[in-house]
């Protein structure tokens, strides 16, 4: 943020083509100008709003009595560069007044990541269920060997479903590869879609805004949601930021986004959060890198999800802005697993920190998505995941999960603690059931032979509301009933003390919240 | 009949043919009816009526029993450019119309076949595809697969990688 050598805002409108944009003439223009300037701006008030103060747009974004929409108008008729210097006027404190404003969902949430090192899908599903249990409504896979992909992604699908329906899941892998998965119906959702600030670094992404733009649009025409991810310092690590600022940079990635009719964004650092994470002011930057996405009008997933510091008070540091404000989606994600586990790399927050995370909520009375489960409910729901899988994987022919598998993947704290596969056998079974054409529906029915009549109908749910695509408009998730919570249903109406999200109003999460199950009552404590 | 009818039975008929899958028949809207606002949403309990898989189906008929009886396959579970329309009237009066260009572009490619719809993502990477290879897809997108603005925007794209140098032998 206040890069030096970042451009003036500016704008030339001529003919109803913008010529001119933050100091740079249409003949200079990269891709990714072209693309912002034909598609990511409005132009009606641009030129009126690209006059305004912007300490005074600061002001309005974090005023509670300045309503969203408001805000909305001005930002969609912003450049790059004018939305990143509204940013830069904002404190941290008003950056998280501005977030709980801005953010497009009314009800915040958060997201998780369910992974292991060896890639186990048992323990997938036990996993899955168990963090479904704690209150996930999106859960994200990666593999550690990438040809183990399709496995992971129905052990996600049938663990989370087992767990409670209506949580949607994603397998982070190549872009086409993902796309596939969807087109299966393995997955629900996509956000690894990255795009980035300079025209290099887009380049060896391996994309630029035009494919990036048609892919958006595949996945939209198979009914699946999806949003990209950019994240301050990528273009840093990948050796090419003009000497640009990393919040003028991500500004660019955010204008990419809205202009491709993408819903939403994945972006606050997220796996290159150690580089500005080592920079003064970096973390703050970080937030407003947050809020210039929902200022758009974006849904955010807000990072905190790779580990960047080892220590316990940085690492509160780092997810506290969102965890206050409340985000779309606080974590993307939080490593349900421990962090032994993430193949993202390690999270900023993982399993182990549940109980203090739990206690976080309930000191501030603050919804950070999650809440306290009973153990016999995570005992339960993690067996059922498990044997579920059994059965799916005995249905499509793949190789045979053994009841000693599903004992171990019951009260699993980590990998170490499965008995070995044999992952070569596992590999070729997983190609070989792309091979075969094997879709969702085949997994329905799996489920259904095997006496998992629930599971099946919740992932037949999970391909009902793909007909359907409420899930496709902003910031969209499901409860355990399937009814879709989204920016249209559940608009953000924060407009000060009394109005928006409340969590003492959302009497049932409350509770859970304040029943935390390892809270002693002083009366029947024992001597 | 309509000519677009016509050639969506066609395309259908030929991805039948090559055992692809794809999305089958729709059905088409009135074009004079009054655009959904925000307030139809969510269409699954507000709309469902308005709501079809690719071969006709209604939601209440995406049953279990439906599925293991083979009545409801894969291709039954795919949105149909009717919803995406649909769903994008509703994000523009929910104020975002960027949404609604996309949910365009999105329905003109729903009749096309997977493998057929990652290639063209794949030719649109930098420096995969010649300018000529590039306005080839423009052009069966256009003819084949009546889909005029993803036409227009792989001849855009065809434009500007050759100014831009993203085309192929440009690296």
């Amino acid at each position: 943020m206040e890069g030096p050598n970042d451009p003036k805002p500016s704008i030339k409108i001529e003919n109803g083509k913008i010529t001119e944009m933050d100091s740079k003439s249409v003949k200079d223009f990269d891709l990714i100008d072209l693309y912002i300037a034909k598609y990511g701006i409005k132009l009606e008030n641009a030129e009126k709003v690209m006059a305004m103060d912007s300490t005074k747009i600061a002001n309005m974004l974090c005023d509670p009595n300045v309503p969203r929409e408001d805000i909305i108008a001005l930002t969609t008729a912003m450049t790059p560069a004018k939305a990143e210097e509204v940013i830069s006027k904002l404190n941290f404190a008003e950056m998280i007044m501005a977030t709980q404003k801005m953010r497009p969902r009314r009800t915040p949430a958060t997201q998780c990541h369910v992974t292991n090192i060896r890639d186990n899908p048992v323990q997938i599903a036990a996993d899955a269920a168990d963090a479904a249990l704690r209150g996930f409504p999106e859960q994200e896979t990666t593999t550690a060997v990438a040809r183990y992909a399709p496995l992971n992604a129905i052990s996600l699908l049938v663990g989370a479903q087992t767990g409670r329906p209506g949580v949607i899941s994603q397998c982070s892998v190549e872009e086409a590869a993902e796309l596939n998965l969807g087109m299966r119906g393995f997955t629900g959702y996509a956000e690894t879609i990255s795009v980035y600030g300079t025209d290099k670094v887009f380049t060896d992404g391996d994309d630029t805004p035009w494919s990036k733009g048609f892919l958006a649009s595949c996945y939209a025409s198979r009914g699946l949601k999806m949003r990209f991810t950019s994240g301050s310092g990528s273009e840093v690590m990948m050796g090419y930021t003009e000497g640009k600022s990393m919040l003028y940079l991500e500004s660019r990635c955010i204008f990419i986004t809205k202009a491709s009719g993408v819903q939403g964004l994945q972006n606050g650092g997220v796996s290159c959060i150690g580089i500005p994470g080592s920079v003064p002011g970096g973390i703050r930057s970080v937030l407003g890198e947050n809020l210039l996405c929902m200022m758009m009008d974006l849904e955010c997933a807000s990072a905190n999800d790779q580990a960047f510091s080892h220590s316990d008070m940085r690492r509160t540091e780092r997810l506290l802005g969102q965890f206050i404000a409340g985000t779309d989606y606080i974590s993307s994600g939080y490593s349900s697993t421990p962090n032994y586990d993430n193949t993202f790399a390690g999270s900023n927050t993982d399993g182990l920190d549940y109980d203090d995370y739990y206690v976080m909520e309930r000191d501030l009375a603050i919804n950070g998505g999650i809440h306290p489960v009973t153990e016999e409910e995570i005992i339960k729901g993690r067996n059922k995941a498990a044997k579920a899988l059994q059965g799916v994987f005995e249905d499509l022919g793949l190789p045979k999960i053994t009841d000693e598998e599903v004992e171990a993947a019951t009260y699993a704290n980590t990998s170490k603690d499965m008995p070995e596969r044999n992952m070569v056998e596992d590999m070729k079974a997983a190609q070989d059931l792309m091979d075969r054409g094997i879709t969702a529906v085949d997994v329905v029915k799996a489920l259904y032979n095997h006496g998992f009549k629930d599971v099946a109908q919740a992932v037949l749910d999970l391909q009902k509301q793909k007909v359907c695509g409420d899930f496709l408009q902003t910031s969209a998730i499901f409860d355990e009933n399937w009814n879709v919570i989204s920016a249209v249903n559940d608009a953000n109406d924060y407009r000060g003390p009394g109005t928006g999200y409340r969590l003492q109003e959302d009497k049932d999460e409350w509770e859970r919240i304040k029943n935390i199950p390892f809270a002693i009552d002083p009366q029947h404590m024992e001597l | 009949m309509s000519e677009i009818d016509d050639l969506v039975a066609k395309i259908v008929q030929q991805i039948g043919d090559n055992g692809g899958t794809s999305t089958g028949t729709t059905p088409t809207s009135t074009t004079n009816e009054k655009d959904l606002t925000r307030n139809d949403y969510p269409l699954y309990s507000k709309h469902p009526e308005l709501v079809q898989s690719p071969s006709g189906k209604h939601l209440d008929q995406i049953t279990l029993d439906n599925v293991m009886s083979n009545k409801i396959k894969s291709n039954d579970l795919r949105i149909t450019p009717n919803t995406l329309r649909l769903q994008g009237e509703v994000a523009n009066d929910a104020g975002r119309d960027a949404i609604q260009r996309n949910f365009k572009r999105a329905a003109e490619l729903t009749s096309i076949p997977d493998e057929r719809l990652l290639e063209m993502y794949n030719a649109l990477r930098p420096y995969r595809s010649s300018k000529a290879e590039l306005l080839a897809i423009s052009d069966e997108l256009k003819t084949k697969y009546n889909a005029p603005v993803n036409a227009g925007w792989f001849a855009e794209a065809a434009d500007y990688y050759e100014s831009r140098k993203k085309l192929k032998g440009d690296n």
